[in-house]
């Protein structure tokens, strides 16, 4: 098991690295300079890029960037746009992207898996018709457009939630976003339960169980929803990082303070802030690594078997 | 499993039930941004919301009142020597935020920073701008910043010496880069850190942040108690929320989620066919110029044919002006054919804006497709060719506007000019910039608002210095008598100064160097409760101390 992890902690490493790299080399090769200012002379822009380092050639910068990354700082560690230090924004943005990412995951896991079981104990009646076509929905609409129709009806038509996320009432706030970001989880998550749930139903032992006078919410959890909960995991845990990392388009238009709104202004904003952009690739990246990690060493402890073989090879 | 449903259950109730409405709404205004602040250190600041929150939170040794004009802030008074080149400011007593006195020394500390750490704004300290002796040899670190000419001889006298005198200097000071900064306060803070919270930003001025990080959507200030004027302030708190799409500020404005904000020419006849939104229209003109840049390098990769003058002349007399203020822009804006546009620049005597008379050019710049068809042949003789193809870029991240206009303007020359093809590139604003500046563009519609109330705001724009940045013209006549305006001869002669700035512009526009196009307005919808908002054509574009 330790070697397995060890092994799997390397490569995750190795990941990170090579995304580092080639996001490094990607965004200065990207067209538009850094310096955001209209009518700014050759000679200033030469100027601030002697101050930044930017004139050296590109694996000299990276190696200059590694470092800084070693002793925890991304890059000079400050804004290109404001010169403003990157890490406390960066700490609080995620902080808020964090707490609504973690709200809608709890809204989505449970209406997701409560779906899916109520889709599965029904199959083939209308209840799992109407499951599915809720399911189809939460997939196909993007959850900003569900967030503009739930601002629109219950911030506009009917007042009750603050039209602009208001971070005095965080909570009261959160939640549209937290409700539209989690459609998309609702839908996957119910799929995979059902999906997985009528499988298991169908295999020999719940049959076995049943006979032996095991029913209702005794059978589907001790039997049912364990055995069906390992590739609902695998589905959750990419999710988490998507709903974590914040959502572009809702923080945008909401007016959150979080990641997902930061990187947009990073990079579509008036220039490229390479650093902003590079430390939220890398964040994110790392976010992503570390949960396919979790995943794997997860999948060891839901079912056992996975870490034996891993033992053996 | 249970456990965790009703866990979660209970959460969910506890976040629903610990809120209520919405408290407080006196005195309290809620105003749209249309883009993030930049920066709240006026030394990082470049745009106009970050100028706005610098003004909100700040005082100089000047502030302008309701028309403009500039009155006493910091500074109780000033005396102006005789040869105009040494000015005195006498301080009053006033307090920053913390309790600090606000010295001279503060804003002697200010200033040599800004010359030190300013990118896009140092040049305002420097030659042709305010004049302020060796700001230019601070700036580019050949001089110690000691040598700066501005000191304080003791804690409530400024003297500040120029090399030439500027007519507009008072005025000048209202601008961020010449606020104080508490040198004691700054002196606590981490590098870098400086105006990036609540914390780390200290205020003297009318409101002080409580509410803030760098690019954060919403930004609140309350009434700073120990401003030296509080007693004035009936505003107890200025709610800032930055949207960025006009529908979603309108919504908004209906909700009276915002009290003021700002909304687009698509949307202002919907606002006029309402008879309730109407009553809340405002037009408020700027000064901010909407122009095409001609790129004139002969060495330019379209083998410069807009170094013909004939060419650029051709175009910009092929434009219909008036159509497209009234239908695409459609928001107030106004044709300009003058290359300093309108709304700014006041003559001290007349008082009378510098382009109030927009016939003055009108042999260059018109809209007459017959006199546009004669400059166009003699261009085709000239080069010797009959067909133009040019690339047309333009920022497609700057609204519909922009886009209505572009296209707009592309029919008409293609119209009016047969012969001309213009390929329309949008492009991301950052790669725009980029081809601005490293000459890959043939034309280019491009803005630029006033930084101070003077026509030589935009008519340094291109001198042989300036011009290097975009379109590549130099004039020795032309840059002569810019030199002599600023810093020469003509800098103490009011009259000739002005006079000799027409002069200037009929170089400009005889050689088409820009095609002025419009001076833009801005439309606000702004709620009965918000009275006594000031707008401004300069730099500080909002005024909400004399909100009552």
């Amino acid at each position: 098991m330790t070697k397995y992890i060890a092994k799997r902690i390397l490569m995750a490493l190795l990941t990170l690295f090579i995304i580092t790299f080639v996001l490094f080399v990607l965004i200065r090769i990207m067209p538009g300079n850094p310096f955001p200012v209209e009518r700014m002379s050759a000679e200033m822009i030469a100027q601030k890029r002697l101050e930044l380092g930017l004139d050296k050639p590109i694996l000299e910068q990276f190696a200059d960037y590694l470092k800084l990354l070693a002793s925890g700082s991304f890059g000079n560690g400050t804004s290109l746009y404001n010169g403003a230090p990157i890490k406390p924004i960066l700490i609080k943005c995620l902080e808020n992207s964090f707490k609504i990412g973690v709200l809608s995951i709890l809204f989505g896991t449970v209406v997701g898996m409560l779906i899916g079981i109520v889709a599965a104990m029904h199959k083939g009646k209308f209840l799992d018709g109407l499951c599915t076509v809720i399911s189809i929905l939460g997939v196909c609409i993007p959850s900003y457009v569900f967030m503009i129709f739930l601002q629109y009806f219950f911030s506009y038509k009917i007042p009750f939630f603050p039209y602009f996320f208001d971070s005095s009432r965080f909570l009261f706030s959160s939640i549209m976003p937290a409700l539209s970001l989690s459609l998309l989880a609702i839908s996957i998550i119910a799929r995979f339960t059902r999906n997985e749930m009528v499988e298991v139903m169908n295999s020999d032992y719940v049959k076995l169980a049943e006979a032996k006078g095991l029913y209702g919410w005794e059978l589907i959890r001790k039997h049912i929803l364990r055995n069906a909960l390992i590739p609902i995991v695998t589905v959750i845990a990419p999710l988490v990082v998507d709903l974590l990392t914040g959502a572009m388009v809702i923080e945008k238009i909401y007016g959150i303070n979080g990641v997902g709104k930061l990187m947009v202004d990073a990079i579509a904003g008036q220039g490229v802030d390479y650093n902003y952009v590079l430390a939220l690739g890398i964040v994110f990246s790392a976010m992503y690594i570390c949960a396919m990690l979790v995943l794997d060493i997860l999948y060891g402890i839901i079912d056992p078997r996975i870490s034996l073989t891993a033992k053996d090879g | 499993m249970k456990k965790f449903l009703i866990l979660t259950l209970l959460t969910l109730a506890l976040f629903i039930t610990g809120c209520g409405e919405d408290s407080a709404d006196n005195n309290t205004l809620k105003v749209m941004l249309g883009s993030n602040v930049v920066s709240l250190d006026s030394a990082q600041a470049t745009d106009l919301v970050s100028f706005e929150l610098i003004a909100d939170c700040i005082d100089g040794l000047t502030q302008l009142d309701a028309k403009g004009n500039a009155i006493p802030a910091i500074a109780e008074s000033y005396d102006i020597s005789e040869d105009g080149k040494t000015y005195t400011f006498h301080l009053r007593d006033a307090n920053w935020a913390n309790g600090d006195e606000v010295t001279a020394e503060d804003f002697v500390f200010a200033w040599r920073r800004h010359c030190l750490e300013s990118t896009k704004y140092a040049y305002i300290m420097g030659a042709g701008v305010a004049n302020i002796k060796n700001a230019d040899a601070v700036t580019k670190k050949e001089a110690d910043p000691s040598t700066l000419g501005v000191s304080a001889p003791n804690a409530k006298t400024l003297v500040v010496e120029l090399t030439a005198p500027v007519s507009y200097f008072p005025a000048l000071m209202t601008f961020p880069a010449f606020y104080p900064i508490n040198e004691k306060f700054y002196n606590t803070l981490a590098a870098g850190t400086y105006g990036t919270s609540p914390e780390t930003f200290l205020s003297n001025g009318a409101f002080m942040l409580t509410e803030y990080l760098p690019g954060s959507a919403n930004i609140q200030l309350k009434k700073n108690d120990s401003y030296w004027k509080a007693e004035n302030i009936m505003l107890q708190q200025l709610h800032y929320q930055v949207v960025s799409s006009s529908d979603n500020a309108l919504t908004a404005f209906k909700n009276k989620t915002l009290d003021l904000v700002g909304i687009g020419g698509n949307q202002i006849a919907s606002v006029k066919g309402d008879a309730e939104l109407s009553k809340n229209l405002k037009i408020i003109p700027t000064g901010l110029l909407q122009y095409l840049s001609f790129n004139q390098d002969p060495k330019n990769h379209h083998a410069g044919a807009l170094a013909n003058v004939n060419l650029r002349l051709a175009i910009s007399n092929a434009i219909d002006r008036e159509s497209l203020v009234n239908n695409f822009v459609d928001n107030g804006s106004r044709a300009t054919y003058t290359a300093v546009p309108l709304n700014f620049a006041p003559n001290a005597e007349t008082g009378k804006y510098f382009a109030e008379n927009q016939q003055q050019f009108s042999e260059f710049v018109s809209f007459d497709v017959e006199k546009a068809n004669r400059f166009f042949d003699a261009a085709k003789a000239e080069l010797g060719q009959d067909t133009f193809d040019l690339e047309f870029i333009y920022a497609n991240d700057g609204g519909d506007t922009v886009i209505k206009v572009v296209q707009a303007i592309k029919e008409q020359i293609e119209k009016n000019l047969p012969g001309v093809t213009l390929n329309l590139q949008p492009m991301p604003k950052a790669e725009y910039l980029d081809r601005m500046t490293t000459n890959s563009y043939d034309i280019a519609i491009t803005n630029w608002a006033p930084d101070y109330d003077d026509p030589m705001t935009f008519l340094t724009l291109w001198t042989t210095e300036g011009s290097e940045i975009a379109e590549h013209w130099s004039n020795a006549d032309y840059d002569k008598i810019i030199a002599d305006c600023t810093t020469g001869a003509l800098a103490a002669n009011y009259n000739a100064r002005w006079n000799a700035m027409y002069d200037a512009e009929k170089i400009l526009l005889e050689n088409a160097v820009i095609a002025p196009l419009y001076t833009n307005a801005s439309a606000y919808l702004i709620d009965d409760k918000a009275k006594g908002v000031e707008f401004h054509s300069v730099a500080i574009e909002r005024v909400f101390k004399n909100v009552k």
